[in-house]
């Protein structure tokens, strides 16, 4: 039986990857009959072929892999400090009830509040830079974060807590080896979805702020009306966010569950 | 000598904002080596009573001595095998067992040995590396009592183990237990529901009235064991707590339909 599943498994990423493929040439088939039918100028919209070009013409050019460079750079130094932050704040609001729950209301709020929203206020305040850049990004993901480390910290079923203090657990003992991997599985996910805040916010924010980086290069697009550079620069921004979650927050999130024993695994 | 006494416990429980008496006045002394079985009526506090043994939570007045010394916190010389569901998902079974010792600060090397005693004892030897929900419910069981026996404790406190099992499982169990007992010497309190669980395990069985709650009477059980579930002349026993029983099972029913 335990021969099995490797096989199995890789069966399912061959038939996973097949089916990629069919949805991808699919649309790309789909794009260039409309392309060919002309109801568009070449301008407004171009073939997949132009879009290749242009897609060699700036990594070959070295803008790409820059604007990818410092676009991740930005991201992943904000989400640490969302992360960090974040997470202090919703320990603190486990340590005081009333204030977690007031924050908690009004977190919620925030977590609906579109990201592009800060940036007029963050370039008043810090300006056009990385940190007014950073700051709408930080702004768009910590309430996630809050969120979910309150929450996930309140739903540990009490049984654990108790169990670990007549083990003699208690304090910083008993947060490390029992809150903290009690509430992972749960944590995770909002880590996943914070995450997802954040990348909305950073090339948004790129868009209207920067001088660089993917948001940068898609708004150049549109300011020389080079529709391929625009497509060009969408079709990275989406596989990025898909490569992050498919193969590093998704696969984590899985291992978590499957070791936590809260997946079938029959 | 007498192990844990337990002086005039009172709770009360806030119950959309009635007061109820959960315990009115327990009183228990328990010798050095008792095997303790609690049986009552459910809802009628026992295991809040065990609870507050564990110090898990605090009595409104009394109080409780182990060796003497009033006791207040949780701590590891009281360890407590809960109904169900209180192992660690994110640890290995060996990881289970050896939970109380890291904390204690116990190190590395001895903490396998000492696990694995115990997960030996168990018949769990096999199943060290797994992880819990690899397990089935019984075997959770006895990684449970595994590990509440590697901290070595005083008294060891258990809140219906049993009650989850399928029959077979507990029978099985309830020999075991019985054996543990033997090879340990330990004192423990075990609360049930299950009234032959009670004669099969205990040497005194104490019954809780229904609440306000206090010990109604105690039952000495001077018998061979192992005991076993099918074992005629335990009848006897069982009827004598049923007796007792009854009546406050049908005090708790009214208590419910008013």
């Amino acid at each position: 039986m335990t021969k099995n599943i490797p096989l199995k498994k890789s069966r399912g990423s061959i038939e996973d990857a097949a089916n990629a493929a069919l949805l991808i040439s699919t649309f790309i088939g789909v794009w260039q009959i409309v392309f060919m039918l002309g109801i568009w100028p070449k301008i407004s919209l171009p073939s997949p072929a132009m879009v290749a070009e242009t897609f060699a013409k700036i990594i070959l050019n070295g803008s790409l892999e820059q604007s990818i460079g410092i676009t991740l750079a930005r991201l992943l130094g904000a989400f640490a400090i969302s992360i960090t932050l974040g997470t202090l704040i919703g320990f603190v609001m486990i340590k005081f009830k009333g204030f977690g729950k007031t924050l908690n209301s009004f977190s919620a709020g925030l977590l609906s509040f579109p990201s592009i929203a800060w940036v007029p206020f963050s370039i008043l305040l810090i300006g056009f830079d990385e940190f007014g850049i950073m700051f709408v990004v930080v702004m768009s993901s910590i309430f996630s974060i809050m969120i979910s480390t309150y929450s996930s910290i309140r739903n540990i079923p009490p049984i654990y807590v108790d169990a670990a203090r007549n083990m003699g657990a208690h304090g910083v003992s008993l947060f490390r080896h029992v809150t903290i991997p009690a509430a992972t599985p749960s944590l995770i996910i909002g880590l996943r979805q914070a995450w997802s805040f954040a990348w909305h916010a950073i090339i948004g924010a790129e868009i209207l702020m920067s001088i660089v980086g993917l948001g940068h290069i898609l708004s150049v697009g549109r300011e020389f009306l080079d529709m391929s550079q625009v497509i060009a620069s969408m079709i990275t921004i989406f596989a990025i966010g898909l490569l992050v979650d498919r193969f590093i927050l998704n696969k984590l999130e899985d291992k978590i569950r499957k070791k936590w024993g809260l997946d079938n695994h029959r | 000598m007498t192990k844990l006494q337990a002086k005039n416990i009172v709770k009360h429980f806030d119950h959309n904002g009635n007061s109820i008496v959960a315990l009115d006045g327990v009183n228990l002394n328990v010798e050095e080596g008792d095997f303790i079985c609690i049986v009552g009526p459910s809802g009628c506090g026992k295991s809040t009573f065990l609870n507050i043994v564990a110090g898990l939570e605090k009595p409104d007045s009394g109080e409780i001595l182990l060796n003497g010394k009033p006791i207040s916190d949780p701590g590891p010389d009281r360890t407590m095998v809960f109904q169900e569901g209180a192992l660690f998902p994110w640890l290995k079974v060996i990881d289970n067992v050896e939970f109380g010792l890291k904390m204690a600060g116990i190190p590395k090397e001895q903490r396998r040995e000492i696990s694995h005693r115990y997960l030996d004892m168990m018949q769990l030897t096999k199943f060290a590396d797994s992880y819990t929900y690899q397990l089935s419910t019984g075997m959770k069981q006895r990684v449970a009592i595994a590990r509440a026996l590697a901290m070595d404790p005083e008294i060891l406190l258990m809140d219906e183990p049993f009650a989850a099992l399928d029959s077979q499982t507990r029978d099985l169990l309830l020999v075991e237990l019985q054996l543990i007992w033997e090879r340990t010497k330990k004192t423990i309190i075990f609360v049930t529901h299950n009234i032959s669980e009670s004669v099969i395990l205990g040497n005194k069985v104490e019954v809780f009235k229904n609440r306000p709650s206090k010990i109604k009477k105690e039952i000495i059980i001077d018998y061979r064991r192992p005991r076993l579930a099918e074992d005629e002349n335990l009848q006897k026993y069982y009827h004598q707590i049923l007796d007792e029983l009854k009546s406050e099972v049908i005090a708790r029913t009214k208590d419910e339909i008013q």
